[in-house]
């Protein structure tokens, strides 16, 4: 592989070629179809639930399970149908968050599916994708193993199912498409229309008088910049700490929030230890604010700051910006897990056990 | 000036002061990396051990431009 004879003739690769198609097109397109600037909503939009393309996978993926015989596919299917089932329950609303929040689950779903057969199948060193995941969960193993020692196995799952889901979840902005494909509907500040024959797009410009004004909503809205998907996620880690600091310390662990125990011997100390004691109380629950809106603001900023940048430099600027997002989304992933894995192996270590642990 | 743009503006400029906060994140984050940068040059090997005390540190200096953003985007979209 190393020596490969040197190929005559054209040596100036093809993907760079198709970047450049690409940034030429992106700028004659720009051209007709001049980018508009975005109207920034904070809540998810409504939109039709995609029950029949549910309903539709559920069938494929039942009669895949039958056709290739694996159990995994049943699962798949259960988890389709659960999804397509929802909207019969009274006041449920399908957003376009929940879309992308079914998008992660399905890729994450199918990673773990691909990892389980790669060791099933007895390979001792998996390679492609199962490998990828392997070295991925190897490094956040050895990491959790370093702050939390004995409890390891039970932290670990944790930290890294919040990860790789953040991680999938804030990377479904890097999809083409999403928020730019939806739906059209009167808006009041909205734009034009113009027919495409095969799509209708909305162009920059005044509406004509007496013509309705349309704004767009996207099928598919990156799932972090909801705060019901961040909050949720915040609370269950918090609350994950709470239990593994009853688990390993008992009734003890309430000691912290409720610190009694040097109230009288020591007059001002104690008193001061009492009061650290109920702002560690405080602190549990701004940890459940701080957590959920870190992730919601650095996604939602960063969408945000995608829309601006493509309506101000329509033509080439935007990748570079898809480039910082990318990184802000793996960091945002690993802050959020590294987070509760710290919170939770701190949880695990009391007030006493922590001096005689540096002696 | 009616009271409708008042409001919108009394909105605008308030979010706008509410996000000064950021500054002091800012320079938290910077000094925070600094350190971490420092400590990394003196001792390659714990570098690992590290950058994972400097996410954490950045992440709690970040906490506090998070509360001002939640307060701005309070203002602007719930008030």
């Amino acid at each position: 592989m190393e020596q490969t004879p040197k190929k005559k003739g054209w040596r100036w690769g093809f993907n760079r070629w198709l970047v450049l198609l690409f940034i030429v097109g992106g700028g004659i397109a720009a051209k007709y179809y001049a980018p508009i600037q975005p109207h920034v909503q904070l809540p998810a939009e409504p939109v039709p639930p995609v029950t029949t393309l549910l309903v539709v996978f559920a069938v494929l993926t039942l009669a895949l399970t039958v056709l290739i015989k694996r159990w995994e596919g049943l699962l798949m299917a259960a988890f389709f149908g659960v999804l397509a089932a929802l909207p019969l329950f009274s006041g449920f609303v399908w957003v376009n968050t929940l879309t992308a929040l079914v998008i992660a689950d399905i890729i994450l779903l199918l990673m773990g599916f691909g990892v389980y057969r790669a060791i099933k199948g007895g390979e001792l060193v998996p390679g492609g994708m199962p490998g990828a995941i392997e070295a991925l969960l190897e490094a956040l193993y050895n990491l959790t193993e370093g702050t939390a020692g004995k409890w390891t196995r039970f932290i670990f799952p944790w930290f890294a199912t919040i990860t790789l889901l953040v991680l999938i979840a804030n990377w479904t902005e890097l999809i083409p498409a999403v928020d730019s494909v939806g739906i059209l509907e009167p808006a009041a500040h909205g734009y034009a229309v113009q027919d495409l024959g095969w799509a209708e797009t909305i162009v920059k410009g005044e509406v004509e008088h007496g013509a309705e004004a349309f704004g767009l909503v996207p099928f598919v809205r990156v799932v972090s910049t909801d705060l019901n998907f961040t909050v949720a996620l915040a609370l269950i880690a918090v609350f994950m700490v709470q239990v593994i600091g009853i688990k390993a310390q008992g009734g003890a662990y309430f000691k912290k929030f409720w610190y009694t125990s040097t109230l009288f011997s020591k007059p001002i100390f104690g008193v001061i230890d009492f009061g650290v004691g109920l702002l560690e109380l405080i602190s549990e629950f701004s940890k459940v604010l701080s957590f959920a809106f870190r992730l919601f603001g650095n996604i939602f900023a960063g969408s945000v700051l995608l829309f601006v940048i493509g309506s101000l430099v329509p033509v080439f600027a935007q990748s570079m910006f898809l480039m910082l997002e990318f990184f802000v989304g793996l960091i945002q992933a690993i802050v959020f897990g590294l987070l509760t894995m710290t919170f939770m192996a701190q949880a695990t270590q009391g007030h006493g056990d922590h001096e005689e642990a540096h002696a | 000036m009616d009271l409708e743009a008042a409001t919108i503006l009394g909105k605008l400029i308030g979010a706008g002061l509410a996000m000064i906060g950021a500054i002091g994140a800012g320079a938290g984050i910077g000094i925070v990396t600094s350190g971490a940068v420092q400590a990394m040059g003196r001792n390659p090997d714990a570098a690992g051990n590290i950058q994972t005390n400097m996410i954490l540190g950045i992440a709690f200096a970040e906490a506090v431009a998070i509360y001002c953003l939640v307060v701005a985007l309070l203002i602007l979209f719930v008030f």
